[in-house]
């Protein structure tokens, strides 16, 4: 962009020389290029040199950071398996709310999954779910951050409604919705008699579990109701240690989304087929949801999200397209910029 | 107001108890001496007797009746009331003439005045005075005879008078009137688009609501999670309860924010025209002032400036150029001083006609001779003509060396005259002449000696004498832009003056219609004069006024000159200052249909013909007035050069057709780019402004005095030239100039930058407010249309206090275009006087830019942070980033001049943002905790921001490319201007250019009153 600096007119400052003495008594305004709204600036205008410039930089920048999201999604491996519909017993796949809600029904269910990839060491174990609106404003709202952080405000449960007290007024720790409906199906992995073992340390954010999560606080009268939500807590183990807990009350912002379960420190060959036995326990089916596992390795941008090294490739290219767009329009069809016969005034003849 | 201010008392008197015998007259007052005391001002009552000191301030509205000059003269400053800083004299009213110091504190009587008004011109009152002392006759008392609250004592050793006005009734408590808050244009606008966004924001709550509800019945209660409340154990009120959650979210649509960032950049724009330099006269050492604060956008809309004549376009500075006496003519072409040799011949010859001449200019008058140290003699005047013939008699002689309220003495030639001085007749702008009737010292003879305008002195002249000359002579003077006055003197027989003598002491006495009364009364004593010559005042055009009026009609603005003088003067003044255009080929383009548009007294004289240019209406009838006014109306519409024709009105044909039809006079005044309106009365002047403003027209008044200022407080703009008639007019006005050649830098630079400046903060408010609104409307259709806030309130609040609103004020800043570059060409002006940068189409164009940077911003929000990242605090900060990076990137586009003020705060703004929320981030009570550095730390976050941006900003900065090049806007192009020519030359056909756009001018008005054009769409008119 062009840029020149302004020219400082001042027209006034040539009486003010003359008058220097007089200037002491005068009530004229003293001079600034501040005040006077002079300030050396700089004008950058469109011109076509700048914009296809910027707009082939741009490009140019773009799609190298395009292919390299792409190729770091790509090299991502995710073995998805949706398990809700499949672990409905056959004969209960008219009625999947009544089969969910019978406590007497066993939930263990056997899936097996192919690795489609060799997958490096860490594999991280989501569950995903989907319809599911942990971004409602009934639920998102429905926690007490300081009776969480301390044991002596056990009583806080403002806000927790609905899911404040037990029916005789205890006070529910942890309070509120989001506790309540703690996500509480469970996996184990095994590759043909090899167990691989889930590791559930450190699935929460270190931040969590210092600062926000007691460890002096331990769940009380948790589930205790007559309305049982999710899972339920071990008493005797503080909320800071209880991981489960603090992921799932990392409130997910979209009603489709994935938490971790835990990470396999294995390798995986490919065609390698492992054997999941997992307890069906946690109800979607009144509300239609999904439930998925997920098995992924990570790279430096994260899993496999090819929506940012798209975007980029797009974006760059568009870029570059325009860039020559431009260039081409230029010079099939020249504009002199400034040129005072485009002022509308010069423009239209006399009489209208 | 009124402070602690100590005074010293008189005898203190007390409320007489007499009954008031008329309701009109409130105030009876009796003093009475009792002691002296000093007491506060605030504690003085009326009837008081105030005695008061040299430089002291008058506490209260005062009837003087003693001071300490022999012949009961005291003077006094009047400028905190009107603005006049000459002195002003005041007299004991007679009947107190011959108290004594020790009788000033015993008196008792009673003054009969009028109930309290703001008019600091009038006092209609009498005073009688009780036994004892004098007889027991009626005292007419005027505003001679007063001493005004807030003024200052000069002069004077001491002066006593009984209050009669104390507190807020005062005259100058009076006047003190509560300024109606002024409304700008742009204000206007942005009042109707907050209508609008509130409509929307309603429509918005409704819908959402609605099918918010509609959710929550077929999808939310199978949501066991949330546990809704099973039907029949929900309050009353459930269905309200979403609807009033997303009122509670789109309650951000409306910027609050905009009120306080509007008035702030006012107060700048406000502050950066009373601080510049190019506005700084020198001669007055005045700088230019702006007293409303509020309405600086305005001045770049104006589209019809009404100005006074004298003192605005004029120096106000006169001086006595010519003279035509007897049959002689006085004064040549180029004569710059009154010494023609054929004059001085015929003074030092004795001529008795030159000698009367001379007489009447010095002594016809109420000069007051002021005697410095070293013997010369400086006179104060409070008319400037009257100033110019005292001083102009004197060069030649005639020299008025001192004058009190009785006598005067002239010098001439070296021997002295002494004249008695028996009775002043006023000058009023009704009677248009004054005359004093003196008694000649040494014969005692009584002479009646009167001077005025042409036509209100020649039709009484004696029946014998020959006018036709005089009528001439004026008629020449006026057409060379001289103001005229005639000079006549008859004498009175002993008798005569007796009897008339006491029908005028009667009327001066009366309480109603006083003014009327004796006008009356000089009316049958100003007859059979005999006219002894004209006068020819010149009044300098200010510096720079044809240069400023030619600019400011180049840039579209309408020009009426408004004045009470006659009007061949005013046309004449108007061919002066590039008012009316008059060329060869203009003559005979313009139609003879003029009508002599002055209103003669007498039908003896000619008719005023018809000026170049010029479209007079008048006539001396109603109906003539009224058919000229369809003629005009009709040439104006059916001529295509008529855009240059001025319409020429006098203030007795604009009273009729204001009754008659004000709808043709209405069409009249839209289309014709000039006017000129003589003869007027300050409350016609404000009717002509009422008119424009009511066509739905912006009006900028601009005056000196204090006739202008009903006009300057009824106009949207009111100026004000701190000028040599006082500061009245200053202080009524939103703005005070020193000359009138400021206005264009007031209008073109101030006034057009302030309204780009408010148009793009107004339009940028709103854009970010809907910007994260709509971020908000969209996640809540990922929420379950539950009303769940994205943002959590610390970021609501800071981005709308802060992140948002600092980068936008660096726009004050901020020049489109160079002040060169808006000298050069005027008719930019245009752009903002039509509005095309803020009106619902620009507003649209916002409108689009934040839905779209809101879509832009929550897709890659959402998509580059699903599935496992996608964490409530994470992905609502990565939002806010998305906002905050576009925001200052939009600024930065539309900037168009960087100063380092305004890099340091866009940028630093957006540091600043970092910062704060890496702060926030570090404490652990908060839900921010940690937030920050985990996206700071993480690739993903960074590129999802320049996604942003080049997704955001690509399709603008294309969009405006193409626009800038192939459909230039007048502004684009002028910038480009700019950068190819670093300087800008004058080109060749510059002037054919602005020659065409005059023609354009009237035209695009009336496409603006119909649709609105968009900023860039030169096009598109053009197309029509």
């Amino acid at each position: 962009m062009n840029s020149h600096a302004a020219g400082t007119s001042n027209g006034g400052s040539g009486d003010a020389a003359a008058g220097g003495a007089a200037r002491r008594n005068t009530r004229m305004p003293k001079y600034s290029k501040f005040t006077q709204q002079e300030l050396p600036a700089c004008k950058p205008i469109l011109t076509p040199k700048w914009v296809v410039s910027v707009f082939f930089i741009v490009g140019v920048i773009f799609v190298p950071i395009g292919v390299v999201s792409l190729l770091a999604a790509r090299d991502v491996v995710e073995i998805i398996d949706r398990y809700d519909e499949a672990c409905v017993p056959s004969n209960m796949t008219e009625n999947k709310l009544a089969y969910i809600q019978n406590e007497t029904i066993s939930k263990e269910c056997i899936r097996n999954l192919t690795v489609t990839k060799d997958m490096k060491q860490p594999i991280f174990v989501y569950y995903e779910l989907d319809n599911f609106y942990q971004n409602h404003r009934r639920y998102v709202k429905s926690r007490n951050d300081a009776q969480l952080r301390d044991a002596s405000k056990a009583n806080q449960t403002s806000a927790c409604e609905p899911e404040k007290t037990t029916a005789n007024g205890q006070p529910i720790v942890p309070c509120g919705l989001i506790a309540w409906s703690l996500f509480n199906d469970t996996y184990n992995f095994t590759r043909g008699n090899e167990n691989l073992t889930v590791d559930k340390k450190d699935i929460s954010w270190k931040s969590d579990r210092e600062h926000k999560f007691g460890k002096d606080v331990y769940p009380s009268n948790f589930q205790n109701g007559a309305l049982k939500g999710g899972a339920t807590l071990n008493p005797k183990i503080p909320l800071s240690e209880q991981e489960d807990l603090i992921v799932w009350m990392r409130t997910a912002a979209l009603p489709t989304f994935r938490k971790l379960y835990g990470r396999i420190y294995f390798d995986l060959k490919e065609n390698d087929t492992i054997t999941v036995s997992l307890n069906n326990n946690y109800n979607t089916y009144s509300f239609g949801g999904k439930k998925r596992l997920v098995l992924s390795t990570a790279t430096w941008l994260g899993g496999k999200n090819d929506f940012l090294g798209f975007a980029y490739l797009i974006v760059g290219g568009l870029c570059i397209f325009l860039a020559f767009a431009f260039t081409l329009l230029y010079f099939i069809k020249p504009r002199k910029l400034g040129d005072h016969n485009y002022l509308s005034w010069n423009r239209h003849p006399a009489g209208r | 107001m009124r402070g602690d201010r100590d005074s010293n008392l008189g005898p203190s008197g007390h409320r007489q108890t007499t009954a008031c015998t008329r309701p009109a007259l409130r105030h009876q007052s009796a003093p009475k001496i009792h002691f002296c005391l000093k007491i506060k001002a605030q504690e003085i009552h009326v009837g008081d007797v105030v005695w008061l000191h040299e430089n002291d301030e008058i506490p209260c509205d005062l009837v003087l009746i003693g001071t300490s000059d022999p012949q009961g003269i005291c003077y006094v400053e009047t400028a905190a009331l009107d603005g006049e800083t000459d002195l002003k004299t005041r007299i004991i009213p007679p009947i107190s003439a011959n108290l004594s110091v020790e009788q000033l504190g015993k008196v008792k009587g009673v003054v009969e005045c009028p109930n309290p008004d703001n008019d600091i011109r009038r006092f209609d009152a009498n005073m009688r005075l009780f036994l004892p002392i004098i007889d027991n006759e009626k005292c007419p008392l005027t505003i001679n005879n007063t001493l005004l609250q807030s003024c200052y004592l000069r002069y004077t050793e001491w002066a006593c008078g009984v209050a009669v006005y104390t507190g807020n009734e005062t005259k100058s408590g009076m006047s003190r009137g509560a300024a109606e808050p002024k409304l700008t244009a742009a204000d206007a606008i942005i009042d109707k688009l907050t209508i609008a966004i509130f409509m929307f924001q309603i429509v918005v709550v409704l819908v959402l609501g609605y099918f918010g509800n509609a959710w929550k019945y077929t999808e939310g209660l199978k949501q066991w999670y949330l546990m809704y409340p099973v039907e029949g154990e929900a309050p009353w009120y459930d269905f309200s309860i979403i609807p009033l959650r997303f009122e509670l979210l789109c309650s951000i649509m409306i910027p609050i924010s905009i009120k306080v960032t509007l008035d702030l950049a006012k107060g700048v724009y406000a502050k950066f025209i009373d601080w510049d330099e190019q506005m700084f006269d020198w001669e007055t050492n005045t700088p230019a002032h702006s007293a409303n604060t509020a309405i600086s956008e305005d001045l770049g809309q104006v589209e019809y400036i009404l100005s006074d004549k004298t003192g605005t376009l004029t120096e106000n500075k006169m001086i006595l150029k010519r003279c035509c006496i007897s049959d002689t003519s006085y004064g040549n072409d180029n004569g710059d001083q009154l010494n023609d040799v054929r004059l001085v011949n015929a003074i030092s010859s004795n001529d008795p006609d030159v000698i009367k001449f001379l007489l009447v200019m010095a002594l016809c008058n109420t000069v007051v001779p002021i005697k410095s140290n070293d013997d010369t003699v400086s006179y104060k005047a409070q008319s400037q003509d009257e100033e110019a013939l005292v001083n102009a008699a004197a060069n030649l002689n005639m020299m008025l060396i001192s004058k009190d309220s009785s006598t005067a003495e002239i010098c001439f030639n070296g021997s002295k005259f002494r004249y008695e001085l028996l009775d002043i007749l006023e000058f009023t702008s009704d009677r248009k002449r004054m005359s004093v009737v003196v008694k000649e010292g040494q014969t005692g003879k009584i002479l009646l000696l009167s001077k005025g305008a042409d036509e209100a002195l020649l039709p009484r002249a004696c029946p014998g004498q020959q006018i036709q000359r005089y009528l001439e002579a004026a008629e020449m003077y006026s057409q060379l832009g001289l103001r005229t006055l005639c000079l006549g003197w008859r004498d009175l027989k002993e008798s005569e003056y007796k009897e008339w003598s006491k029908n005028f002491q009667e009327a001066s006495c009366s309480l109603d219609n006083r003014e009327f009364k004796i006008a009356e009364v000089c009316h049958s004593l100003e007859r059979d004069l005999h006219i002894l010559g004209v006068t020819a005042i010149e009044d300098r055009l200010q510096d720079g006024v044809p240069e400023t009026i030619k600019l400011l009609r180049n840039a579209g603005i309408n020009v009426w000159m408004l004045t009470g003088d006659k009007q061949n003067t005013a046309i004449q003044i108007g061919l002066l200052c590039n008012l009316i255009t008059s060329g060869p080929g203009f003559e005979s383009r313009s139609p003879r249909i003029a009508q002599a548009g002055v209103r003669l007294a007498t039908d003896t004289l000619p008719q005023t013909p018809h000026r170049a240019g010029a479209l007079c209406t008048g006539g001396k009838t109603e109906e003539d007035i009224l058919r000229s006014l369809e003629r005009a109306l009709l040439i104006m519409k059916n001529t295509s050069e008529t855009k240059d024709l001025a319409f020429v009105l006098d203030g007795w044909a604009l009273e009729i057709i204001l009754k008659h039809s004000k709808e043709s006079f209405t069409r009249l005044a839209m289309l014709s780019k000039t006017g000129i309106c003589c003869r007027m009365t300050p409350l016609q002047k404000a009717q002509l402004v009422a008119i424009l403003k009511s066509a739905g027209y912006l009006t900028l008044a601009i005056g000196d005095g204090g006739n202008d200022v009903r006009m300057i407080q009824e106009a949207n703009i009111g100026v004000g030239i701190s000028g040599r008639e006082g500061l009245q007019a200053a202080r009524a006005a939103d703005y005070s100039i020193g000359k009138f050649k400021f206005l264009k830098r007031l209008i073109l630079i101030h006034g057009r930058y302030s309204y780009n400046r408010t148009a793009f903060i107004s339009q940028y408010s709103f854009y970010k407010s809907l910007l994260i609104c709509f971020i908000q409307i969209m996640f809540a259709f990922l929420s379950g249309l539950s009303g769940t806030s994205l943002f959590n309130s610390i970021s609501l609040m800071a981005y709308n206090v802060f992140y948002t609103s600092l980068p936008v004020m660096t726009i004050i800043f901020d020049k489109d275009i160079s002040e060169t570059t808006v000298m050069q060409y005027p008719q930019i002006l245009l752009h903002s006087q039509a509005g095309r940068l803020l009106n619902p189409a620009t507003f649209c164009g916002w409108f689009g830019r934040s839905l779209y940077h809101a879509l832009v911003v929550f897709f890659i929000t959402i998509s580059a942070y699903s599935d496992e990242k996608s964490e409530m605090q994470e992905l609502s900060m990565v939002a806010l980033s998305g906002c905050i990076w576009l925001q200052a990137f939009v600024v930065t586009m539309d900037t168009n001049s960087f100063t380092y003020p305004q890099i340091l705060l866009i940028w630093g703004n957006f540091v600043a943002f970092y910062m704060i929320n890496l702060i926030l981030s570090a404490i652990p009570s908060l839900q921010l905790y940690t937030i920050m550095f985990r996206l700071c730390s993480q690739p993903s976050y960074w590129i999802s921001m320049a996604l942003t941006v080049a997704v955001g900003m690509g399709p603008v900065v294309a969009f405006r490319y193409f626009k800038n090049l192939y459909q230039p806007s007048a502004i684009n192009i002028l910038k480009q201007i700019e950068q190819s020519n670093g300087s800008i030359q004058t080109s060749g056909n510059l002037e054919s250019a602005r020659a065409k756009l005059t023609n354009l001018l009237t035209g695009s008005r009336k496409i603006r009153d119909s649709n609105y054009h968009p900023l860039l769409s030169d096009s598109a008119e053009s197309a029509r």
